[in-house]
């Protein structure tokens, strides 16, 4: 392929293996914490309680796990982050490529000044809200609902601006041959133009998604009840007390537990993942 | 108009509607639990005098600076050095990008077992070589820089994943350009690469430094922002304020100063980036 | 353009309807951990080690006596008052849940616990039979706020094998200091003869113990902490002395240091030093630490109340745990449920105090079985001398959380002892100035 030539930083050669290597080094770097746990998950608490380096060392076990599975609350937990998550993803997808629709292509009393306002609002950090969305969602009895978990990421204006600017950047020529054919605005948007932006709709549903999975602070204080938690809440709430009951290797074991899913799920789709992060600014 | 009102209804109720109310319940001396006083700028001044209000700003503003330029410059080589269709390449990018599906808590729990001085990794790996351990998350030098290792080590996917598509959009015909011309591998990335991508250089920056204005759970988790509040983002504070003080009214003015640095942040980055284009 | 809209608000009806509490259920969140991988089911309280083992088979027991009743127990990370605080913000708290003695006039003043008292009598407790201390915890205008399990206090757990070692042992008993200079002392020839550090203490990440340690010791010293309930003292020369002796302590290395609670824990139960200071609640466990063989701790574990270092007064910081209930509408079911497991809470008294705990009820300090139990009788004497803080004070647990930072911050010399005590002082009556 012409691409790796294209690049242009990197030709063959000496070089070339050298800055390989440094990479593949920073790789390893890169796992060693997660190797790390995975060791820890397979050693007995009791072990560890007298001497971390006994991971190196036979036997390993498989009993935190076992452990896990009949008496954690890492499945309803793992359930409700795959929820929130999907669903605040979904939500933004569809709100996202109407608004984006609509600022690109119509025409509306005010269009651009109610653009540029929603432009500010990238500006806005969720913390500095928090507070008074927080009583208004006690108004509203949304807490410790799935609507009350996904709403707020839904109202933040990335993924507007995102679709706004991939509208722009489609001809409208397509639009108005399509108009020739007598199709109607709407027909338009849903079977022309919005098939054309599936590399942002990725891009912008693997963001949402990853920013849904790893929110902490909101679904710490508005998933309250251990029904509604999250998969951050969940494994935080066990997290200080490992002294005194759940022990190291179990914690670690949870936390093995606890991303293998969505690390599976990226091995799988990371192919198309990466092609979506291209895409989107092509 | 339609189209847009789904989102804009989310975006007035969801988004502005708490910033105005926040400035405004800013004014007041307000109990988490009921009770307001309106008070002025009372809490803005009291901030203003907040030893520990104004050492949370101060390691907010340290800690993007030992964050960004690392995971913008370590996004870029990362870039550089696998943006290449080999199997190898794939792999590595898969291995860069696989902590940030993680979520913060799983994060902090493997970086407290590294860091622990008792049986955590770095600690093991002292020992063999003889050496005490280093006790990174309660010595005020080294908690903070802890927290930003961590979170480099978490953050480093997006940043890289962002120069790889920017990379990929490079017009070959520059590089067939320099190729023409004889010119190294330097000279090229210097010449051709690096001016290519400077709006995604200026994305990646104004992204980051949003993004750990806000830090909160790694602080939150790791340290609760000590020894002697050198890891308390600002984050931190207001949530301590708010939720462990009930002093929601002197919070929430927190709150603003956060909108306020993030604003300008934003604001300054959009306008250098402008104006390296028109450039 | 109907269609995608219409879905969405679809989605979101499905989505907002959250969970439902059936009219029998109660929840009941706590801290204490959680253990389920080896106590998950069991009800067996008697065989049960441990604040967190006892505390879930008790509750399973319950469950299981009263199968009409379901119990959902929430455990949260210790201490849960950010998430508790969230919960009746949001006006769905639980129904159930453990807090400090300390805190409860924080929610008590914004009423947002219920009184118990009638009801307590009603199902047969009487709150004429808890102890002093615990009695002065719930008791506020006239009214019971809450259900005392235990009173804790900072102690001393010690290494005896060490303390043998050290020659800091007579009569089988250990030697403890009488005097800040007698502990200087002690420290010294006990690094001298184990080469370990004389204390074991949480000095990273939670502060908690730093403020037990300066209470305890202001008590001894019969100094003021509050002269009214809106202002703290710390720019004492007691509070100096204590600081100082505890930065002394720190720079001549007589202590482990960087450790976080989990980590001193294990320090010392790997045998990292001669005196671990904490609370109450690790008795058991350490106890049973010590019927294991080929430990550090082997047949070499004993406790005893925090020493008298300073003349005026043998004095304590104690609190203690209690649970309260939110106040929420419930069903006259829940209700009837809640009173049901606060008794069985109340008559299983003894099984707590096995924790380590003293027991809240002075019927179980006096019997025969709570004395049997190991060690007992040397912390007997902590329910005369244990002293709380004047309950007229607000927001302790934030108070104490700015003592300990700031007396980290002294210990470990990030800053003076006195510009600490000075900072502290000034932040914490700031922070009581603004209390609504």
């Amino acid at each position: 392929m012409t691409t790796q030539l294209a690049s242009g930083a990197v030709g063959r050669g000496f070089g070339d293996r050298l800055i390989l290597a440094a990479t593949i080094a920073l790789a390893i770097v890169m796992v060693i914490p997660m190797l790390w746990a995975v060791g820890l998950s397979l050693k007995t608490n009791q072990e560890l309680l007298v001497d971390t380096q006994s991971v190196l060392k036979a036997p390993w076990t498989l009993i935190n796990y076992y452990d896990i599975l009949i008496g954690s609350g890492v499945f309803r937990w793992l359930l409700n982050s795959i929820i929130v998550s999907t669903g605040m993803s979904l939500g933004v997808l569809v709100l996202s490529s109407l608004a984006g629709y609509g600022f690109a292509r119509l025409e509306f009393p005010g269009r651009n000044v109610i653009f540029v306002l929603v432009l500010f609002g990238l500006a806005i950090p969720e913390q500095a809200v928090i507070l008074v969305r927080h009583q208004l969602f006690s108004d509203l009895d949304l807490h410790n609902t799935y609507a009350g978990l996904m709403l707020p990421g839904m109202s933040a204006p990335f993924g507007v601006f995102l679709m706004t600017q991939y509208f722009k950047a489609i001809p409208t020529e397509i639009d108005e041959a399509a108009m020739l054919d007598n199709a109607s605005r709407f027909k338009i948007f849903w079977r022309v133009l919005l098939p054309m932006t599936l590399p942002a709709q990725a891009t912008l549903g693997i963001f949402t998604f990853l920013h849904a999975w790893n929110d902490y602070w909101w679904p710490m204080v508005s998933g309250t009840n251990q029904q509604m938690y999250t998969l951050t809440v969940g494994i935080a709430s066990t997290q200080q007390n490992f002294a005194e009951s759940a022990g190291l290797g179990y914690l670690m074991a949870q936390a093995v537990f606890a991303s293998l899913p969505v690390l599976i799920v990226y091995m799988f789709f990371q192919k198309y993942i990466v092609r979506a992060v291209s895409g989107a600014a092509t | 108009m339609l189209y847009v009102a789904p989102f804009l209804c989310l975006y007035v109720i969801l988004l502005v509607y708490p910033l105005f109310g926040g400035f405004w319940l800013s004014l007041h001396k307000a109990d988490l639990f009921g009770g307001r006083r309106f008070v002025g700028f009372e809490n803005f001044v009291r901030l203003s005098n907040d030893q520990v209000f104004l050492g949370a700003v101060g390691n907010t503003f340290y800690f993007i600076l030992l964050t960004v330029p690392a995971l913008a410059i370590i996004g870029l080589g990362l870039a550089l050095a696998l943006n290449r269709q080999t199997r190898t390449a794939a792999v590595l990018r898969g291995v860069f990008f696989s902590s940030s599906v993680l979520s913060v808590t799983i994060v902090t729990l493997l970086w407290k077992v590294v860091y622990a001085p008792e049986g955590g990794f770095v600690a093991n790996l002292l020992e063999v070589f003889g050496r005490p351990p280093i006790p990174f998350l309660s010595s005020a030098e080294l908690a903070l820089p802890a927290i930003a290792i961590t979170t480099i080590w978490w953050c480093i996917g997006l940043p890289m994943m962002l120069f790889l598509a920017a990379l990929q959009q490079v017009p070959r015909e520059l590089y067939e350009a320099a190729a023409l011309d004889n010119a190294g591998r330097w000279k090229t990335l210097w010449n051709v690469t690096l001016p290519s991508i400077r709006r995604t250089f200026a994305l990646v920056l104004i992204i980051e430094v949003v993004l750990q204005f806000q830090l909160f759970g790694q602080a939150y988790l790791m340290t609760q922002g000590g020894p002697n509040n050198a890891s308390r983002p600002m984050v931190l504070f207001l949530f301590e304020v708010g939720f462990t003080r009930w002093d929601v009214g002197y919070a929430v003015a927190a709150g603003q100063i956060l909108f306020g640095f993030i604003a300008i942040a934003a604001f300054a980055q959009y306008l250098v980036a402008r104006r390296k284009e028109a450039f | 353009m109907i269609r995608p809209i219409a879905i969405l608000l679809s989605c979101l009806a499905l989505t907002s309807c959250g969970v439902q509490q059936p009219p029998n259920e109660i929840v009941v969140q706590r801290f204490f951990g959680t253990c389920n991988a080896q106590y998950g089911t069991r009800t067996d309280v008697a065989a049960a080690e441990g604040e967190c083992g006892i505390m879930t088979t008790l509750i399973n027991k319950f469950s299981a006596e009263n199968p009409d009743v379901r119990v959902r127990v929430s455990p949260v990370a210790w201490p849960g008052y950010n998430q508790l605080a969230a919960q009746l913000a949001a006006g769905d708290p639980p129904d159930l849940v453990t807090m400090h003695l300390s805190s409860i006039p924080d929610y008590q003043s914004r009423a947002l616990i219920e009184p118990l008292g009638k009801d307590l009598r009603a199902v047969g407790v009487d709150p004429q039979g808890f102890t002093a201390a615990s009695s002065a915890g719930v008791n506020i205008q006239g009214d019971v706020f809450g259900l005392p399990i235990d009173n804790w206090a900072p102690l001393w757990h010690i290494n005896m094998n060490y303390f043998r070692q050290a020659g800091l042992v007579k009569d089988g008993k250990p030697i403890l200091p009488r005097s800040p200079e007698e502990l200087l002392e002690h420290a010294r020839r006990f690094k001298a003869a184990t080469g370990k550090p004389y204390l074991v203490q949480t000095l990273a990440i939670e502060r908690a113990s730093y403020a037990r340690n300066l209470y305890t010791l202001l008590m001894q010293q019969n100094a003021t902490i509050f002269p009214d309930p809106q202002h703290i003292h710390l720019q004492s020369p007691e509070a100096k002395r204590v600081v100082d002796l505890f930065r002394q302590i720190y720079v001549e290395d007589l202590t482990t240091k960087n450790l976080d609670y989990a980590a001193s824990t294990n320090a010392f139960i790997n045998g990292a030093g001669g005196v671990f200071i904490v609370g109450t609640w690790l008795i058991g466990d350490f106890e049973a630490e010590s019927r294991r063989a080929d430990r550090p701790l082997s047949n070499g574990y004993t406790v005893r109340p925090f020493p008298q270092l300073y003349a005026a007064r043998d004095a304590t910081y104690i609190d203690g745990h209690a649970w309260v209930m939110p106040a929420k509408e419930r069903t006259p079911q829940q209700r009837d449920a809640v009173f049901r497991l606060l008794k069985f809470f109340a008559d299983n008294d003894f099984e707590w105090s096995r924790t380590g705990h003293l027991p809240a009820y002075q019927a179980v300090i006096d019997s025969e079985r709570f004395n049997a139990l190991p060690h007992r009788r040397e912390i007997a004497k902590l329910s005369a001398t244990g002293m709380t803080l004047p309950a007229s004070v607000q927001r302790q647990f934030p108070v104490a959380d700015i003592v300990g930072e700031e007396m980290s911050a002294a210990i470990t010399g990030h800053k003076t002892v006195d510009a600490a005590l000075a900072d502290a002082e000034h932040r914490i009556n700031d922070l009581l100035f603004h209390v609504l």
